[in-house]
């Protein structure tokens, strides 16, 4: 965690920045989940708002991996794809309730993780980010081909659910208010769960197999064990995320899949600050903002959002969340 | 301690500005009392040639509209949304026409699980959708929504047209050769649907990965079964390469090559020898004008627009889609879906192809098929097609009602 408990060398102007960052690290779940169910207010539309929240919790699952454990995964379109078809196929095909459909698209994501960390683990670095992603697109294809249950090549059509029945409430998920903070409910129950993860002594391993594997080993810690531990956590926030995807579009299109889809969060968490609570949020906001209200103007788009990478990449060079935190340090 | 990050008052400066942002965005889009007509087409990516046709194709129907009195003094107005060929982002764009600009209807898309998409999202908030790219899927009772409308032609119609003329013309030993997903399977499926009829031999049914480069293990193979025709379904750099390696070849010279549909805008980038002598089918070809008045009337006007440029297929059926929803909204005098359906379904129009309509069951626009030959036009001639035949197609060309899943 970049976030340090501070301790104060000297009373001054800083001690209050310092109070404020010691707080907000205690905090920090309390203060994402207040983020965002403010953001709609300033979102140009609830939809793009929530597409915000979906990818930033599948680039949060994959930070814990990345950004904590140290391994940089080029599969995580799996995770988060077969999270998304477990979910429509449960709804299409089966007629499940919604609540059936995502623990279904979390088990989703777990079973993929499983298969894909225990092979996957054997290997490091470059290996690592190679073996990932093969193994993706063997999933992408198997996916691709059933036709029968995904659609294939037309994506998974009809994942409709028009109203969510929660105690006796019926709530109205096609209103576009009602839609995003139902997600939002979710993702701030991922937030409050990751970050309690985080702060276990199982966290504390995470990381301290990241700095230094030989000295982890040393203190008599299974690596391996806690390699695939993280992986199939890192499964379920991705095939939560997955299942809200498939919920909040009412399709799943083959593309999330596909290995863009994996390229697209080590984007947002370098963007937004790899090993940040905090960053992969940020930095989905930030490719999302920015792609959806540049575009709103020019068909060269790619070019401004280009540039703009460009920029973050040289003066935040930790991302920008964490950049930020770490100026705010100093 | 020198605090050389962030100070407070450019961390005040900054929030301030990016809370402020998106509302000035907001703010600049409200617009009052117009008839907004939300149009999400792949700006960028492989097909964004054909899909900035379709935006100006579309701009020629709202400037009709608006000059001849627009629908009691309401004018139209056109949002144009990049849905990046990505049935994710056509959704989101969907939901952001929806929600935030409140478009009294949707046309676009440019594939067919694009348009699936959009399809879903309009379905379940009762929003007028008219797709113009091909589908079959589309017209299935299970995709179904009583508010979407299919102006484009789909596989089986255009497969079956193209298939009803060569099978006749060039005989009946065929081989397919078509790249493996849905657009290629589809269309196989529309010439064997007419195949079957006219009693053809399917000498090889072979499928090749999408975005394919090398072709030349399968081109002697081809060779050596002997067909009259070669139907080849495959799209864009596909159909370039594969076209380009044939006549390399020289497959023409012992075979009909023939492609389900042949791009104007595709044929024109690829220069005339590749294409020359391959016999395809298209919704519409600038030529038509030679013999139907409103597809002359349509290209003066696009020319007119457009400093003599000519409007492509896909272009073409952008301005049918806006125009439709337009008039039939003009003959109810409102734009609510309740009233635009019914008038929908009644419409008969000739706006620029000829004679079409909307058949009852499924929305699917009953409409001709032109087959169309490819000639050896100098580059920077825009007359590189022969129009053959023009198969006027009738219900009973379509898949029934009870194949598709209507009871």
């Amino acid at each position: 965690m970049l976030l340090g408990s501070a301790t104060s060398v000297a009373p001054d102007t800083s001690e209050r920045m310092r109070g404020f960052l010691s707080f907000a690290q205690r905090r920090r779940a309390w203060l994402a989940a207040l983020f965002l169910i403010l953001f709609p207010l300033v979102a140009p539309f609830k939809a793009l708002a929530a597409m915000i929240l979906i990818y930033g919790l599948y680039a949060l699952g994959f930070n814990i991996l990345f950004g904590y454990l140290g391994l940089l995964s080029f599969g995580h379109s799996a995770l988060f794809g077969t999270g998304a078809y477990f979910c429509g196929i449960a709804i299409t095909h089966f007629g499940l309730p919604w609540w059936a459909a995502l623990a279904l698209g979390v088990l989703g994501g777990v079973l993929a993780a499983a298969a894909i960390g225990a092979l996957a683990i054997r290997t490091l670095g470059i290996y690592f980010a190679m073996v990932t992603l093969a193994l993706s697109q063997c999933l992408y294809y198997l996916f691709y081909e059933a036709t029968d249950w995904t659609g294939g090549e037309n994506g998974l059509t009809g994942v409709n659910v028009k109203t969510i029945n929660l105690f006796g409430f019926h709530l109205d998920f096609v209103n576009p208010i009602v839609h995003y903070y139902v997600i939002a409910a979710f993702v701030i129950v991922a937030l409050f769960a990751l970050s309690r993860i985080l702060a276990s002594p199982f966290g504390a391993v995470i990381e301290g197999v990241r700095e230094s594997e030989a000295r982890a080993r040393a203190s008599g810690i299974d690596v391996a064990r806690v390699r695939f531990v993280t992986f199939v956590v890192s499964g379920a926030f991705c095939g939560l995320a997955g299942a809200l995807l498939a919920l909040h579009l009412s399709i799943v299109p083959i593309e999330t899949m596909h290995y863009d889809t994996s390229g697209l969060a080590v984007m947002m968490c370098l963007l937004g600050g790899m090993g940040t609570f905090f960053g992969p949020f940020i930095g989905a906001a930030i490719f999302l903002l920015l792609e959806n209200l540049v575009s709103l103007y020019t068909v060269h788009w790619q070019l401004i959002v280009g540039a703009a990478f460009i920029a973050c990449v040289l003066f935040f060079p930790r991302g920008v969340w964490g950049t930020i935190l770490q100026r705010s340090r100093t | 301690m020198k605090n050389n990050g962030l100070t407070r008052r450019q961390a005040v400066v900054a929030t301030g500005a990016a809370l402020a942002s998106p509302f000035l965005f907001n703010i600049a889009r409200a617009e009052a009392a117009t008839i907004k007509v939300g149009f999400p087409v792949p700006l960028t990516g492989p097909y964004g040639a054909e899909a900035q046709d379709q935006v100006r194709a579309a701009q020629v129907a709202i400037a009709e509209f608006n000059e001849t009195g627009g629908l009691k003094g309401r004018r139209a107005e056109l949002l144009v949304r990049d849905d990046k060929l990505n049935p994710g982002e056509a959704a989101t764009r969907a939901l952001e026409l929806i929600e935030s600009d409140k478009v009294d209807f949707i046309v676009g898309s440019l594939s067919a699980s694009v348009q699936l998409a959009v399809n879903n999202v309009t379905k379940v908030r009762k929003v007028l959708y008219n797709s113009i790219s091909q589908s079959d899927a589309i017209n299935e009772a299970k995709e179904f929504s009583r508010y979407t409308f299919h102006e484009a032609l789909n596989p089986h119609m255009t497969g079956g047209a193209v298939g009803r003329y060569a099978f006749s013309k060039y005989g009946k030993r065929v081989v397919f050769l078509s790249a493996d997903y849905a657009y290629g399977h589809e269309m196989v499926r529309g010439f064997q649907a007419v195949g079957k009829a006219m009693g053809i031999e399917t000498l090889a049914d072979i499928r090749h990965p999408l975005g394919a480069t090398d072709f030349s293990a399968l081109l002697p193979r081809i060779q050596a079964l002997k067909p009259d025709v070669l139907v080849i379904s495959n799209f864009g750099r596909d159909q370039q390469i594969v076209l380009k390696q044939a006549t390399d070849f020289g497959l023409k010279k012992s075979m009909k090559i023939v492609a389900p549909i042949l791009l104007y805008t595709a044929r024109i980038a690829a220069g005339a020898k590749a294409f020359e002598g391959v016999v395809g089918g298209t919704s519409y070809y600038w030529g038509l004008e030679k013999t139907i008045p409103s597809a002359r009337a349509f290209n003066d006007r696009f020319r007119k627009m457009y400093n003599g440029r000519l409007p492509s297929d896909y272009g073409s059926l952008a301005y049918a889609g806006v125009k439709t929803f337009l008039m039939a909204a003009r003959q109810v005098g409102t734009t609510d879906p309740e009233a635009v359906i019914p008038a929908m379904e009644a419409l008969k129009y000739d706006y620029y192809k000829g004679p079409e309509y909307y058949r009852k069951c499924d929305h699917q626009a009953v409409q001709s098929v032109l087959i169309i030959e490819s000639k050896n036009a100098p580059p920077g001639d825009p007359d590189v097609f022969n129009i053959l035949a023009i198969d006027q197609l009738s219900e009973a060309d379509l898949r029934s009602c009870q194949e598709l899943g209507f009871h």
